[in-house]
């Protein structure tokens, strides 16, 4: 029936043109399209936990509200054992301290970079690179507090407030998720309505294997990160793969935060051998090579059932058309608006299904109008 | 846990023989996964020959299964309150047997395939009494046929 039969080539080219429309018009919602997507990852990962308590016997709200108060309670007793053991007792200015001590290693390996650039390249040097550096480096510590630190905390202060939306879009997809998911049902017609159900549930069912994908993607980026800065003798290779693979979900501007982050620590760790630091940038490189080519068509692109080829190619088309925002949006959209586009190509099309949907009309008509014949 | 009370929709499901081993709390949350559905005198529920996604209980009105050609003598079975029908679809994916017609106006509860099976996996005991209560049905329906009855409910 339906679901076995192959979607046609103008069903897929509509597929294509409404995930790039869509695209297009997302990227001027961003404030609300990043909550929403952290909302559902919470959703997701809250959803079993709120059925147990459902069956132990608690009411919808108060499964929910317990579910919610369980992850986030976790969460923060997790940040402050993180804080509590990476800074001693009474010593207030461990951050500050570790925070310089990287931004100098970091600082160190750039100019190490570029006077070893000089020797190599003549040409370089007859250029003043080191000091035309070093001046810009210098302008920018400078002047960062001045130029750049208000408008990083704008920045921030504007998309905490969005971000703060996360938990409440989870909280009430907890809470009245189903409600809603019968609210639209109810709205479609006798004729459609089996099918809707198993619209609605394949829609639910892409997201779910997407954030499903994205966190095995998360494990493997943080794997093989690990791994490699291990090989090269960097230290807490996992941390750094962790938070770097985490970083990634944010593609391009993630992967390149992520990168700095590796190079600084490298640099730090190793002053006197910037061969480590050349190594975790090489190791970065083929580390998102992987990601990009390998890992991500074969567990997002596999977990949204879209041919790899197609996965690349569209993270292609997102980016040229949405930028960061397109790249990161790109892949759930299309898998979102396939499985919508193609049952309700079928649907339109399905002769039958609309003879009755016409007749139960007539009936309703008839019905509606049975005691006024004039 | 204080057993809850059970609203009328839901005292209805319990006289039902497929929630009748169910407990308050079982039927409780079996009833926020199904979809309630109504439909006209004469309007037509499902096709034969349609994948089958859901179960159907007949909260009220009557319901009529018909299989055969349009036209000819067609095999044909009737269904009142309490009564359920497309149950195979839960069980698989294979088209309805039989076209379903509501003869009243009608109230359904339909549970939907991937509601029921997602249930079997995450609750082992309200999945195991609602199976149970399946394969009653289809043994019974069984015997009927062996004894030379012909039924229809198996769709």
């Amino acid at each position: 029936m339906i679901r076995d039969e192959h979607t046609g080539p103008v069903v897929w080219t509509g597929i294509i043109g409404v995930t790039c429309l869509l695209l297009v018009l997302l990227e001027h919602m961003l404030w609300l399209v990043l909550p929403f997507i952290f909302g559902t990852m919470m959703y997701y990962m809250l959803l079993e936990p709120k059925q147990r308590l459902l069956r132990a016997g608690f009411s919808r709200d108060v499964a929910t509200v317990l579910a919610c108060a369980l992850f986030f309670g976790t969460l923060a007793l997790l940040a402050l054992a993180v804080l509590s053991w990476t800074s001693a007792p009474g010593d207030d200015d461990n951050w500050r301290d570790s925070i310089g001590l990287y931004l100098d290693g970091g600082v160190a390996f750039v100019r190490n970079t570029m006077a070893l650039l000089e020797t190599k390249f003549p040409l370089l040097a007859e250029m003043r690179l080191t000091s035309v550096v070093n001046r810009y480096v210098q302008a920018y510590i400078d002047n960062f507090a001045q130029r750049y630190l208000a408008s990083i905390l704008v920045t921030v202060a504007g998309w905490l407030p969005s971000l703060l939306l996360a938990p409440f879009l989870a909280f009430f997809f907890l809470r009245d998720g189903l409600h809603f998911k019968k609210f639209l049902a109810r709205a479609v017609p006798n004729a459609y309505f089996e099918h809707t159900l198993f619209l609605l549930h394949q829609v639910d069912q892409t997201a779910r294997r997407y954030f499903e994908g994205l966190l095995k993607l998360t494990v493997l980026d943080t794997i093989v990160l690990g791994f490699g800065l291990w090989v090269i003798g960097v230290s807490s290779p996992l941390l750094l793969g962790f938070i770097s693979a985490v970083l990634a979900w944010v593609p391009f501007v993630g992967s390149v935060v992520g990168c700095v982050m590796v190079v600084i620590v490298a640099a730090t760790d190793a002053p006197s051998n910037p061969l480590v630091a050349y190594g975790a940038i090489v190791v970065f490189i083929l580390a998102r090579l992987l990601d990009d080519f390998v890992f991500m068509p074969l567990t997002l692109g596999r977990s949204l059932q879209i041919h790899p080829l197609v996965t690349v190619l569209m993270i292609f088309v997102g980016g040229t058309l949405s930028g960061v925002a397109g790249l990161m949006l790109v892949l759930p959209l299309l898998g979102v608006v396939m499985v919508v586009g193609e049952t309700l190509g079928r649907l339109v099309t399905h002769p039958r299904l609309r003879a009755r949907h016409r007749y139960a009309r007539q009936l309703r008509d008839k019905q509606a109008s049975a005691d006024l014949k004039v | 846990m204080k057993s809850p009370t059970l609203s009328p929709r839901q005292h209805r499901l319990h006289g039902a023989s497929l929630f009748r081993s169910l407990k308050p709390l079982e039927l409780k949350f079996v009833d926020g996964l199904m979809h309630e559905r109504r439909y006209l005198k004469d309007e037509i529920i499902f096709d034969e020959g349609e994948e089958g996604q859901a179960l159907y209980l007949v909260m009220s009105g009557r319901v009529q299964l018909s299989r055969g050609p349009e036209g000819s003598l067609r095999l044909q079975t009737e269904l009142g309150p309490g009564s359920f029908f497309g149950d195979l679809a839960l069980l698989d994916n294979s088209p309805r047997s039989a076209q379903a017609r509501a003869l009243d106006a009608c109230e359904m509860a339909v549970f939907f395939r991937d509601d029921f099976l997602a249930l079997m996996e995450t609750d082992a005991v309200i999945g195991y009494k609602i199976s149970l209560a399946l394969a009653r049905h289809i043994g019974q329906r069984l015997r009927f046929q062996l004894d030379g009855h012909a039924q229809l409910e198996a769709l």
